[in-house]
Formats: C-alpha cells, structure tokens, sequence
C-alpha cells in the first residue's frame, strides 16, 4: 500500500464490536470525530467490523488522513482487534470512561446500557475511581428491550416518542427478563393502553438499573448517560425522575466506546504505529473452535486465521493448549 | 366452614418431622464395616484447596501414619461431576469438594476427610458422605471432624484411630502436629512473598517454577528441622530470582470467603490473572492468620466503627483485613466469594462503606460453577486499568 506521505494528518480508529451493534470511529489528533458508523452486529462480528471500515473508508478522506494506529473494545474486541491488527484492545468499561471523560471532563457518574450488558462508572477528577456491571441477568438491556418492542409491535426507536404520550405509567416489574415480560402481558391483557406500558417499561429499566448495577454507588450530577438506549429518551426521562438530577446525553453517546479505544491507540508510542491499511476486504477471516484434548479440562480454544494463515488463538488455561502462530 | 380440610396429592408416604430427646441420630444408615486387614494401611485423601495439600500430605503420613492419595490437578470434569451431584444451589466449594472426593476414589482413596468450619462446611461432610454412598462409593470411611468438632484432645485422637490407623502413635502424632502447624505457618509466609513479587519477575514463569520446587521439597520433608530447612532453600531461592519492580507498583488487596478466594480453582485462577498485570497482591486471609494466629476479639476491636457482631466465619477478617489494605494505602482490594455466601454477602455493604471512607475501589467478584473466564477477564482488566490510570494521575 502507500506509504504515510508527510502531508496527511495523522488518525486513529476505534472499533466496538457489541453483542446487538458494532461502532466505528476516525477522530483526528485533537480528538475530533472525522468519521462514524453504527450498524447491527448481527451475529456476525467479523463481518460487522469490515462492513463499519468499509463505511469509514467511504466518509474519510484517505488523501489526507493517515490512520496510524487502531484500538479495538466490546464483547469481540480479541477477535476483531486480531483481524485489524490493532495496538490497543481494551475492555469496553475503560474504553467508556476514557471516551466519556475526554468529551466531559467534569463528568462525576456515567451511566451505561448496552445490547447485553450494563454498567455505571463513577468518576472524579477525570479519572474512575468505582464501576459495576451487571452480573447475570440481562433484564433492562438493549436487547429486552427491542425483544418487547417486537412483542408490542412496534419499532424500539419510537418508544421515547410513544412513551412521551403517557400520563400514568404502569407499573411493571422488572426485577428479571422472564417476570418483566409475563408481567407485561398481563398489564395488556387486562386493558392497560400501549403508550402506558411503554412508558412503564422505560420507567422499569431505569429503576432496576438504579437498583441492580447501581446499588450501594452514590450518584453524582453531572451524570452521562450513554450505550444504546441512551436514545430512548423515555428511558433518560424515567432515569432523571428517579435520580432528581438533569440527564446528559451526548449526540455521540453511541459511539462513545469505539471513540475510547481511538483514544487509547492515540496513546500507543510511535515505534507500535502501523499504517492501517484499509485491505480488511481483500482477506478471509476465519475462527475455529479446538477444543483442547490434552486434559480432562477441555478447553475451547479459538484460532483466528487470515485466508489460511494462523494470526491468533486464546482460550487456553494452560501453556500446554498454547497454538501460537508461526514465527514470520 | 371454618374446617381445616386436608388436600393431599397423592397416596406416597409423607416426610414428617419429629423432635425427639436425647443425642443426634445418625443421619447414615446403619452399615456392616468392612474388616480391617492387619497389614493393609488405609490410603486417606483430603479434597483440593490450593497449596496446603503439601500440608495435609504431611498430616496424613506423619501425623495419621497412613497413605496418602494425592489428587490430580482439577479440572472442568471435576467440577462437572460436583455439580451434577450436588443441588443447584448450595455453594461453590461444596462442588469442588464432591467432584475431588470422587476423582480421591477412582484414584483408590479408601479414607476421606473433612474439615468442621463456621458455616455450613460444619454439615458438608455428613451430606457428602451420604452423596457419595448414593452414587454407590461405598467402601470407603469418612474422617468428618464435624463429628468430633468442640471434643476434647482425646476424642479426636480416638476417632483418627478408628477410621484411619488404630496403632498411630499419640507421642509422635503430637509432635509432628506441631511441626504441621510451624509448616503451614511457612507455607503461607511463603505465598505472601511469592504473590508480593512474582508480578514482577523478569523471566516469564520463573517464580511459579520456584514456588513448584519448594512444594516438591516440602513434600519430602519429615520432620521440623527438615521443614525449617526447605522454607530457608525456598526462600533463599526465590528472594535470588531476578525482579523489575517499580518504586510504586500497583497494589492489591485479596480478601473474601475462606475457600474461594484461597483456592485457584475455584477463583478461576485469579491471583495468577492479576500477577499478569504486574500488581503487587496481598491476602491475609489465609490459615495462618484465620485459624493459627487469629484472635476473634482483637480482630473486631480493629473495625469497631463497622462492625459489633461476629457475623460468620471469616466476616471479622475479611473487613479487618480490607480496612488494613485500604489504611496502608493499597491501590485497590477485591473481595471474592462463592455465590451464595451469606457471611461475605452481609459483608459487602460494611466494604462498600469503607471504600467510600477511604477512597479505595472495591471489585466484588462472584464465583459460581458457571462463572465464566470473559466476564472475569474483562472486570479485572477494568479493575486495573481504573487503579493504574488513577496511581498515575496521583503520583
């Protein structure tokens, strides 16, 4: 490929690879977003990543930004930081907390839900200083939600409108998916209008959030809310009834993972930059599970190969299910 | 109305309850016992907790003069056959030790032991025994010290002689307990050094090399001065091996419930995932300050602003030795527990407080059979990322 002419500028990108989405960005040296894309994972995270660099390749412009170093996070962050090549893979609660206090540097609590999971960050002085996330259940998350949207029929990105129409919320329980969700039907079977339940259903994500992930941790104003379904504005509403306090959003606030990690390759020291280059379509990615029959252990390791060659594996406990790519 | 009908299901006979005078029944039924061969020693297995396997080998053939069945490393069949032959619910441990119990049998173990604790470890033996003899393991004799648990001295030496070795010598036994115990007491001081420093060294896997040789020399050794003498070589070994360790390194402190946060296993090897970082860690919640060198009452006089009550087995410690963490100005403390735990449960909220006095990030981690590696992986990298990022900016 070309090499980094002195005139381009140099850029970083940042991958997060969701359970329900994948996020990119490009930001410039000044942290400044150059380029962005959101698309649906769908099941599928090796493809999802080369579908969001294509659409980065598409909106930067490659004559005069150089993308130096990538940093990848999210639930397929090994996976796709393999395939990118990336310096930095980063789990996504520091990926949040970096993105998040770069962009609102007096931030003090930052509350996060996403497609699976969700955690509160707590901040101060720029730096996190406590976080929880969610253990177990995946009730109040990105996907119960678009799955009870689904059931209601309707599209999970007008629930902030048709939840704005309510007067009296319903109350139900949300304490867990399976209950949240019989309750739910009960609620509609027994006349209650959609729009209340709708409204109940974001007032019940928030207050079992603040009652699960947030429990035992003082929330603080100014307080970020981001992930997913920091665009369901009924759930920001149900979030600042709840906590007496104003709500940030940011426009951004989706992305604000994959801008973390282009943060922290922004970090990685010059001898580490490589110029990216842009060629992820032109190769096979592909995994495959072994599982490890040298003990009773059974280990399930995963080997990422570029067209057929071995680029990485993980998995293993111990040194002995170790497959390391060849030397080059 | 106003009649208490009785609605039963069906016409099976109905559990009932009875309280009668008197002793305990035996919960077990009663058996024929095999008769001993004079000249055959019983072949006694402990279940798996970290390294003081070393010291229960030494119990076994110093202090009981029997045979010892040292178990395989666990693995995931380990903990799947626990599993499947414990209730869902009932804690982590309690599995581990089933699935070792069984692999100790398929290895000819004819002699199992366990502990009495302060929780519900107290009834585990007995429901293990009856497990295991459901399963159709029955040739084998429980040394369950709950039965003996608050006896005196001589009750304990006389059930060691009826399960294990009737001629097992009293004078010798006691003299090669004391020498278990000034063992155990090394084996710890040990680990404190080892996890103090192997996050550090400059050749990749050298201190887990060390601390293998060391067991391998405790294992051999006999008697006290022998257990003097490899503690000074293992020592004297370890302290020479080449370290790259900052002035300011991260540190961490371990506390938690007395079995998971001790045992690897159980912790899906936490202690070996944070020396990976290069952090400093620190447990105090070990043998030797929990039952050797523990004072109940000193140790809740030093969290007297938390803490009024014992609240269960090791609570006072885990809080007492968090407090002491956060006070010498740790980095950060984790506090792992099997899930479940009812003490460790009652004792996050009193952390929670000390880490908001203190200023100290607490990560509360949960183990259960199905915890997974990921979800670990991810909230220690978190976890360290935090504590570094903000040393760094402290500094």
């Amino acid at each position: 490929m070309t090499a980094g002419t002195p005139s381009r500028k140099r850029a970083f990108l940042g991958v997060d690879t969701g359970s329900i989405s994948t996020k990119g960005v490009v930001i410039d040296e000044g942290g400044k977003i150059l380029a962005r894309s959101y698309l649906w994972t769908e099941g599928a995270p090796t493809n999802a990543a080369r579908r969001v660099v294509d659409e980065l390749a598409s909106q930067l412009d490659r004559d005069r930004y150089e993308v130096v170093s990538v940093g990848t996070t999210g639930s397929a962050r090994r996976l796709v930081g393999a395939m990118l090549g990336a310096q930095v893979i980063k789990n996504e609660i520091t990926a949040h907390a970096v993105g998040t206090t770069f962009l609102h540097p007096d931030v003090r609590t930052i509350l996060e839900i996403g497609g699976q999971d969700s955690k509160i960050i707590l901040v101060e002085n720029g730096v996190a200083v406590d976080y929880a996330m969610n253990t177990l259940c995946a009730a109040g998350t990105g996907s119960f939600l678009s799955s009870q949207a689904h059931r209601l029929g309707v599209e999970v990105e007008q629930f902030g409108d048709i939840a704005a129409t309510s007067k009296h919320p319903a109350n139900i329980a949300a304490r867990c998916t399976v209950f949240a969700e019989s309750d739910l039907v009960h609620k509609l079977q027994v006349g209650y209008e959609k729009n209340d339940v709708i409204a109940g259903l974001c007032r019940a994500v928030a207050t079992n959030y603040l009652n699960n992930v947030g429990k035992g941790k003082k929330i603080q104003a100014p307080v970020v809310f981001q992930g997913g379904v920091s665009k369901n504005s009924g759930v920001v509403r149900a979030f600042e009834d709840e906590l007496g306090m104003e709500v940030l959003v940011d426009p951004d606030g989706h992305l604000m993972g994959a801008f973390g990690a282009a943060l922290l390759a922004a970090d990685t020291p010059a001898a580490e930059r490589r110029t990216f280059s842009w060629d992820v379509d032109d190769f096979e990615f592909r995994t495959r599970e072994v599982v490890c029959g040298r003990c009773a252990n059974h280990c399930e390791v995963v080997c990422v190969y570029k067209d057929d060659e071995l680029i990485d594996s993980w998995g293993n406990r111990c040194e002995r299910g170790a497959v390391r790519p060849k030397a080059r | 109305m106003g009649e208490i009908r009785e609605v039963r299901q069906s016409d099976a006979p109905r559990a009932s309850v009875t309280v009668s005078a008197g002793g305990a029944r035996p919960t077990l039924l009663p058996r024929k016992r095999r008769r001993r061969d004079r000249h055959s020693r019983k072949k006694v297995a402990f279940f798996h907790y970290a390294y003081y396997d070393v010291a229960f080998q030494f119990f076994v053939e110093h202090v009981l003069d029997a045979d010892y069945v040292r178990l395989p490393r666990p693995t995931r069949r380990t903990l799947e056959i626990g599993s499947e032959h414990s209730t869902d619910y009932v804690c982590a441990p309690f599995k581990h030790i089933l699935g070792g119990y069984v692999e100790a049998l398929e290895a000819g173990a004819n002699v199992l032991v366990q502990f009495t604790g302060f929780c519900r470890l107290t009834y585990y033996g007995e429901l293990q025994e009856m497990i295991l003899r459901d399963m159709g393991y029955d040739d084998f004799e429980m040394l369950n010290f709950s039965m003996v648990a608050d006896h005196p001295f001589k009750d304990y030496v006389s059930y060691c002689k009826r399960v294990v070795n009737p001629s097992l010598s009293v004078p010798k036994g006691v003299a090669n307990m004391v020498a278990l115990l000034r063992m155990v007491e090394l084996l710890d001081a040990y680990n404190d050094y080892y996890l103090a420093n192997a996050g550090f060294e400059v050749e990749p896997g050298s201190f887990e090399r060390a601390r293998e040789a060391f067991f391998d020399d405790m294992r051999c050794a006999t008697g006290r001065s022998e257990i003097n003498q490899a503690y000074r070589h293992g020592m004297d070994v370890l302290r020479g091996l080449p370290v790259n360790k900052p002035a300011h390194p991260v540190r961490v402190g371990l506390t938690g419930e007395f079995y998971t946060a001790i045992d690897p296993i159980s912790n899906l090897e936490l202690e070996k995932k944070l020396l990976s970082m290069h952090v400093e860690l620190h447990r105090a919640v070990n043998l030797t300050n929990r039952i050797l060198h523990y004072s109940e009452e000193n140790t809740r006089r030093s969290i007297a602003d938390y803490v009024s009550y014992e609240m269960g087995p090791t609570s006072s410690l885990t809080i007492a030795s968090a407090k002491r963490y956060m006070e010498e100005g740790f980095d950060g403390v984790v506090h792992s527990k099997s899930s479940g735990c009812t003490p460790e449960i009652d004792c996050m909220p009193v952390l929670q407080r000390l880490s908001r006095d203190f200023h100290v990030p607490t990560l509360f981690l949960s183990f259960d059979s199905q915890t997974s590696d990921t979800g670990l992986d991810t909230r220690l990298e978190a976890f360290y990322d935090m504590i570094s990022m903000r040393k760094g900016r402290t500094l």
